[in-house]
């Protein structure tokens, strides 16, 4: 440090009170933009997710033509049930028309399709996004009920719980081992990595089937599926390991089909972040290397981390339905297995509305994050381009 | 003639080699040099001679390729090469020797609060508390001209101009002994760059600091600077005070420096030097300069030493060599 400092004052009067003006006005302005960016990014997901549910009713009720179908399944019914009615019998040609014309209609009244398709898709497509979801025709809840909405919610803690798990491990390992790699580069550990990123082309189911027949069927150390044992421990303590060791090998299975792919982008975004000349500058500071790390190198790197993320998601939501499928898992994935073959339709259409759902709180909330740790996205679009 | 200041930053047989496939790369091979007390040396050379390096070479930023890497920087009386990673992190750098890099758009971090940043050496290595260290960075700030509310926003709402006056105050924040500036207005218009090298006049004349800038603009170089240093090919050819190197330099390399600056009012086109410079990955042995010299003569195939000129000029070239003057009065150098 200079010892003599010429005519700069170091201990000059420094307006304390003008600093705090502008962090609080900083702050104000930083907490405006964050409201702002996260209103805009929750109606367009909102507007994404209708037109997505409105494409799902509009293809599954083939743009109106099921109205159709519906309509001669109708006047065949009618018809079935009027001959066999004596009244009926005695009815002149002409009577017997209209009697069925107005029966038709009347039943078509119930159903509602004496209105137009158009206006009908549009109420539909209320009740699905108010998650109305009516009622199930085979399937029913655990606790015997018909309405879909109880079927659903009865699973989706379930699920809920299994992928949360498995996402946060993911994304914390990967972030972990990325960085620790990055540090590393060129070491045996990042060519393994290198070398394992092409298994992540097989979904987790894959890499399910082969855990359990490793260590449910030869090993025998871990359950074959299911969420606890049977019958369910009563106490929380047991319940709560029950479920832990239930979850393992699907937490595995999701881990194995994603972990070396993601840990490899990640790693390469860190190492071209890490030549950036302000990681250079910070170390030309003398900051110490986890300080360094920390501020220089993860924080800048972090917004690319989430997108990349956001996308391995999106991806993998799909392959949720058949690995608890195969690890019998009672979620909304399983549930979904079964109405397709059950031809459950209220079901099936519920489910595509709830991972539509799932989907876009996911891609919210790290929209979100993403906005809190890059102060560039919440101006939007304000500042000059870097 | 005034006492000259206490000599600050001494340089000696400093060498910085990268290793590449091809062989070592010699972009710093035996440079020695003096900052003194308050002053300001300029490096001036040609893109690629190795100006930068010897920046990363003071402050110990090594890339990850480097090879060769010894010789002795003397800070005031303290050898610094000796000391290990650690503490050269902890008491040279920034504390003692900062640096304004070479394009301060990229050395500031795009999510960090421009105050943050500034204040943030002052709390690493002087163990301020971060409201003391926010106070001194604000004092820096507005001494370098960026105003308060500028403390809380980021690196891209600034200007360029902005952005290079928080890197230097980022520089200065901690009010080391010597400040490398690494081309530190070569991103900038010229309107720009003339108040940065004002204020960089300014903050000489204020904070009695020694200053270091590496430049390849010798027309901007000549405001600040104190002592000239010209490196070509890695080496140091020519050291002298700024105000006889500007008036009449030594080596033929300089001679062809200066007649490259374009002048105001002149009708004398400037000149360019023909040829490459050299490969630093294989430099021609003897005189580095000889194959695009316009004086050359036998005696540069051997490796010049350097040559003491006029009390306390120094330069690399056979053409000074009392013995060559002698005998051979047709090479004598009159300006």
């Amino acid at each position: 440090m200079a010892t003599v400092t010429g005519d700069f004052n170091i201990n000059a009067e420094v307006d304390v009170e003008s600093i705090e003006a502008t962090a609080r006005k900083a702050r104000t302005q930083s907490l405006v933009r964050l409201l702002r960016y996260t209103l805009l990014k929750l109606v367009a997901l909102v507007v994404t997710v209708a037109i997505g549910v409105y494409i799902t009713i509009f293809v599954a009720n083939m743009g109106g033509e099921v109205d159709n179908i519906r309509m001669a399944t109708i006047r065949e019914n009618v018809a079935l049930t009027a001959t066999a009615d004596p009244v009926f019998r005695a009815m002149a040609t002409e009577e017997r028309i209209a009697y069925i014309n107005d029966r038709v209609e009347l039943e078509a009244k119930r159903y509602g399709l004496d209105r137009p398709f158009i206006l009908r898709s549009f109420e539909y497509l209320r009740d699905a996004m108010t998650l109305n979801l009516g009622y199930a025709q085979q399937l029913t809840s655990d606790s015997g009920s018909r309405m879909v909405r109880n079927i659903i919610l009865e699973r989706l803690p379930s699920t809920l719980v299994l992928f949360g798990t498995a996402n946060l491990l993911l994304f914390f390992i990967a972030l972990f081992a990325g960085l620790s790699l990055s540090r590393r580069y060129g070491s045996f550990a990042d060519k393994a990595v290198l070398a394992m990123a092409p298994t992540s082309s097989a979904p987790p189911w894959f890499y399910g089937i082969f855990l359990i027949l490793i260590f449910a069927a030869l090993l025998g150390v871990l359950p074959f599926g299911g969420m606890v044992g049977a019958p369910p421990p009563d106490n929380p303590l047991d319940y709560a390991l029950s479920l832990l060791q239930h979850m393992i090998l699907p937490v595995s299975a999701w881990l194995l089909s994603a972990i070396f792919l993601t840990t490899y982008n990640w790693r390469t975004f860190f190492l071209i972040y890490a030549s950036e000349d302000y990681v250079e500058m910070a170390k030309a500071k003398g900051l110490p290397d986890g300080m360094i790390e920390r501020r220089y190198i993860l924080r800048p790197t972090l917004p690319n981390i989430i997108t990349s993320f956001a996308l391995t998601l999106i991806t993998l939501w799909t392959g949720a339905i058949i690995t608890e499928t195969v690890f019998n898992w009672p979620g909304i994935g399983q549930l979904y297995a079964r109405a397709i073959g059950a031809f459950d339709t209220p079901v099936i259409v519920a489910n595509v509305v709830i991972y539509a759902y799932l989907l876009a709180l996911t891609v919210f909330l790290l929209d979100f994050i993403y906005a809190l740790v890059d102060p560039r996205v919440r101006v939007g679009g304000g500042g000059p381009k870097q | 003639m005034d006492q000259p200041n206490e000599t600050v930053l001494r340089a000696r047989n400093l060498r910085l080699y990268f290793q590449t496939r091809r062989g070592p790369v010699q972009a710093v091979d035996g440079v020695d040099f003096d900052l003194r007390k308050n002053e300001a040396t300029v490096i001036i050379g040609e893109s690629g001679c190795g100006k930068s390096s010897l920046a990363k070479a003071i402050l110990r930023l090594l890339p990850r390729n480097a090879g060769t890497y010894d010789g002795e920087v003397w800070l005031h009386d303290q050898n610094i090469m000796l000391l290990n990673d650690e503490s050269f992190r902890k008491e040279i750098r920034w504390r003692r020797i900062s640096m304004v890099p070479q394009a301060a758009m990229n050395a500031l971090n795009p999510v960090m609060r421009i105050g943050d940043q500034v204040s943030e050496p002052a709390i690493v290595h002087m163990n301020m508390t971060k409201e003391d260290a926010t106070k001194s960075a604000v004092r820096m700030l507005e001494h370098v001209g960026v105003p308060i509310d500028f403390l809380h926003r980021y690196a891209f709402e600034l200007s360029g101009g902005m952005r290079q006056r928080s890197a230097l105050a980022m520089a200065l924040v901690t009010l080391p002994d010597v400040v490398i500036l690494d081309e530190p207005t070569s991103a900038l218009d010229v309107l720009t760059q003339a108040s940065i090298m004002n204020l960089m006049k300014r903050m000489k004349k204020e904070l009695e600091t020694s200053f270091i800038l590496i430049t390849h603009d010798i027309a901007t170089s000549s405001e600040l600077a104190d002592n000239v240093a010209v490196m070509y090919a890695g080496q140091i050819v020519e050291v002298g005070d700024a105000r006889r190197f500007f008036t009449k330099p030594l080596h033929p390399y300089s001679h062809a420096l200066m007649a490259s600056v374009p002048r105001l009012r002149e009708t004398i086109e400037p000149e360019f030097i023909t040829g490459q410079p050299p490969s630093l990955l294989n430099p021609p042995t003897g005189c580095r300069f000889k194959d695009r010299c316009p004086k050359r003569f036998d005696k540069c195939d051997e490796a010049p030493p350097m040559f003491i000129e006029e009390g306390d000029r120094q330069v690399r070239c056979w053409l000074y060599d009392d013995a060559i003057q002698m005998s051979r009065p047709e090479y004598q150098v009159v300006a």
